[in-house]
């Protein structure tokens, strides 16, 4: 097949499909909007956890366990959930990075409170 | 025979894929069941094939070339009857198995195999989200007995687009089950969906590319429970849609804890051959572990299938 048929049915098969799929809401994201629904999330991607406390963001839900704190979060249709590495302060918000190249580092922008726990939540796991 | 073509059927196939994704999504819309798509999880399923076959084209000829050098070597040469064409088919579906087995029991294969398992969607999408650096786990050299028995690497090549065709359709929930006789010999829907299964029942099974028969032979046979539907993914699953990201996030895990301070050169090379989830100091789970941990949890499933061996 020649190379410029074969880039016209993949580029437009791709962004055909793309179209398609979000014109008929199927970019629609996990709604994330309960602690019941975050802590069964959470179990799902880590089974063996205890999940001791949810705190919920507005676009995600700090988990915290004994095996330290994570962040899940809306994923597409599904949600995924990583262990914090990191968590600092910036002028957009809580910038959250996990040790996994699979997972880059997020900024959140939490309102100040939440924020603000969110901090505390985070220091006192780190201070044992 | 040197000069022996056969057509590039994979290519041909691109625009039945496309047809049958297409068909596949509708369906599954109109019908509100049959699987799951999702707008960032299909266009990067998609990207990642774009991107295999882009690999195929910038590095398919590192194989052919030693394919070619061992053709060369060989005194064999079984001809080209249809009969030749269908036991390589044969023979090159049980390369495949074992390929694939490699591919999830030691990390430097996983690493390049890790991104086809890689969405927690299971649709035809995924059947194309596939590597974009086999060609440096060296695998293809698994060929090289078929080369030198007699195959020719043409042949080879061409059965093995006919195996990758093939697993197009079995990436699907709108198919529940095949007749039982086809469900006993043949890779199915069904029998897949166990494969991409991260359920710590369905891990580390059913392997088989087109025949099932393997897998029974060889004892990673694990049928589809109507009791437990497998959830798709990664025992950890990917935070990140970039095509970048998923192809190479394997190799640079291996990559940072190979080179780590504070560990003997042995435990550099396990992290990059030993299987998925090794560790030297026992912090990570491998698939054994995951396993007698659920049945910790969950003691009645001890001897049912894929918990037979704990």
């Amino acid at each position: 097949m020649p190379l410029h048929i074969l880039l016209i049915l993949v580029g437009g098969g791709i962004a055909g499909l793309a179209v398609l799929l979000h014109l008929l809401g199927h970019s629609r994201r996990f709604d994330l909007s309960d602690a019941g629904t975050a802590r069964a999330e959470w179990l799902r991607h880590w089974p063996t956890d205890q999940v001791a406390h949810v705190y919920l963001g507005t676009k995600a839900a700090l988990i915290d366990t004994p095996q330290g704190p994570g962040l899940l979060r809306p994923f597409g249709a599904d949600t995924v959930g990583h262990r914090l590495a990191e968590v600092t302060e910036t002028a957009r918000g809580l910038r959250l990075s996990f040790a996994d190249f699979a997972a880059p580092a997020i900024i959140l922008p939490l309102p100040p409170e939440t924020r603000a726990l969110w901090l505390r939540v985070w220091s006192e796991s780190q201070n044992g | 025979m040197g000069d022996l073509s056969y057509p590039d059927v994979v290519q041909f196939a691109i625009p039945g894929f496309i047809a049958l994704i297409l068909a596949e999504f509708l369906w599954i819309h109109f019908k509100g069941k049959g699987g799951r798509y999702e707008t960032r999880d299909a266009v990067a399923s998609l990207l990642m094939g774009a991107g295999n076959v882009a690999e195929g084209i910038l590095l398919g000829f590192v194989g052919w070339w030693v394919y070619m050098a061992l053709w060369d070597a060989t005194p064999l040469d079984l001809g080209t009857s249809w009969a030749v064409v269908a036991l390589c088919f044969v023979l090159d579906d049980l390369r495949y198995y074992w390929v694939h087995r490699m591919g999830h029991r030691s990390r430097w294969v996983w690493a390049s195999h890790v991104n086809h398992h890689s969405s927690q969607h299971y649709n035809l999408t995924t059947a194309l989200r596939q590597t974009w650096t086999g060609t440096i786990t060296f695998m293809f050299i698994v060929r090289a007995p078929l080369v030198l028995l007699g195959f020719h690497p043409a042949m080879i090549v061409f059965v093995g687009g006919l195996n990758l065709i093939y697993q197009f359709w079995i990436h699907t929930e709108a198919i529940g089950r095949m007749p039982k006789w086809f469900e006993a010999v043949m890779n199915t829907p069904s029998h897949h969906r166990v494969h991409h299964g991260r359920n710590p029942r369905y891990l580390d099974a059913n392997y088989a590319g087109v025949f099932i028969v393997w897998d029974k032979m060889f004892g990673t046979y694990v049928p589809e429970l109507d009791s437990e539907k497998p959830e798709y993914g990664l025992v950890h699953n990917l935070g990140t849609f970039n095509p970048l990201r998923v192809a190479f996030h394997e190799w640079v895990g291996i990559w940072k804890d190979a080179t780590q301070r504070g560990i003997s050169m042995r435990h550099r090379v396990m992290y990059a051959l030993a299987p998925p989830g090794w560790s030297h100091d026992n912090s990570r789970d491998m698939s054994p572990a995951i396993k007698a941990k659920y049945l910790q949890r969950h003691p009645e499933a001890r001897g049912t299938p894929g918990f037979t061996d704990l």
